[in-house]
């Protein structure tokens, strides 16, 4: 094992243990209700989820896709889409302030509002 | 080039195309964006076995067709650019990895893959929203990525018919 290899190993490592920690302190809960949800940049709706009721809507893509948002005892989550990957629907419940639900296909993303607004 | 290596360079692709095809169908990966990128044993194997242009030919066939075979074209922008941060990475890395390290330069590569397509996700969505899936990601590209190696490494190790050879 040269030495090349053994830094290369241990860049990685680093990388890897970094990475673990980030991940860890993204994955925790949010304690916020304010949400919103933005496409193409721009913020469609902003909603407070301890008051809305619970309903399930659909958002239309300029493009012409559509994903289904849904509300549910104050938790808010993509049910279904007409994209490919199904990857938002698979997010499932939006929980932690730092993974929003994001759908590529469509640019539309749901997250919790900053806290500074 | 000569008609012996095309065949070889075709079989490759190909190869590498029925892997894509197949891996469209496991779908365990909760985490969006995460792929076990199985078809990378393919490059991994050409990065070390086949000169980087020849690579590069094979991967870009590879982006292209699977992108089609897919139905998934909205998504080449993403896949093209990973594959060209892994395959650069790779083609780098090749040169002070020796082969008994393959699975390092195949993580190596699949890291750069996803940080590829982080980049270009920022760049779309103009927003640094999706960066947070991105330590998920290097988590399963290590994974993936050390599994695709050591694929590659079985591959290599086992011996295939060279030039002339009549099997």
């Amino acid at each position: 094992m040269t030495k090349t290899v053994k830094l290369l190993i241990a860049a990685v490592a680093l990388i890897l243990a970094a990475a673990v920690i980030w991940a860890v302190i993204a994955s925790k809960d949010s304690d916020s209700t304010q949400v919103v949800i933005v496409q193409n940049n721009k913020v469609i709706y902003e909603l407070d989820l301890s008051t809305e009721d619970d309903r399930t809507f659909r958002i239309e893509s300029p493009d012409g896709g559509w994903n289904e948002v849904s509300i549910k005892d104050g938790k808010i989550s993509i049910t279904d889409a007409d994209c490919h990957d199904h990857t938002c629907v698979k997010t499932g419940v939006l929980r932690s302030e730092s993974i929003p639900i994001v759908c590529l296909p469509h640019k539309l993303v749901i997250r919790y509002a900053d806290k500074e607004q | 080039m000569k008609a012996n290596r095309l065949a070889k360079l075709s079989l490759l692709t190909a190869l590498a195309l029925i892997i894509f095809v197949i891996e469209l169908r496991i779908d365990i990966i909760p985490i969006p964006g995460a792929k076990l990128g199985l078809a990378n044993i393919i490059t991994v194997y050409a990065v070390y076995k086949y000169s980087a242009k020849e690579t590069f030919l094979i991967v870009i066939a590879r982006v292209l067709l699977g992108a089609l075979f897919s139905g998934n074209v909205s998504a080449l922008m993403y896949s093209i650019t990973g594959a060209f941060f892994c395959l650069a990475g790779m083609l780098l890395v090749k040169r002070i990895v020796p082969m008994k390290y393959i699975w390092l330069s195949s993580i190596i590569g699949a890291l750069l893959h996803n940080t590829g397509q982080i980049i270009v996700a920022v760049s779309v969505m103009r927003s640094f929203a999706v960066l947070s899936v991105y330590p998920f990601l290097i988590i399963t590209g290590c994974i993936a990525g050390a599994f695709t190696g050591l694929c590659a490494q079985f591959l290599i190790s086992r011996k295939l018919p060279e030039k002339g050879d009549k099997s």
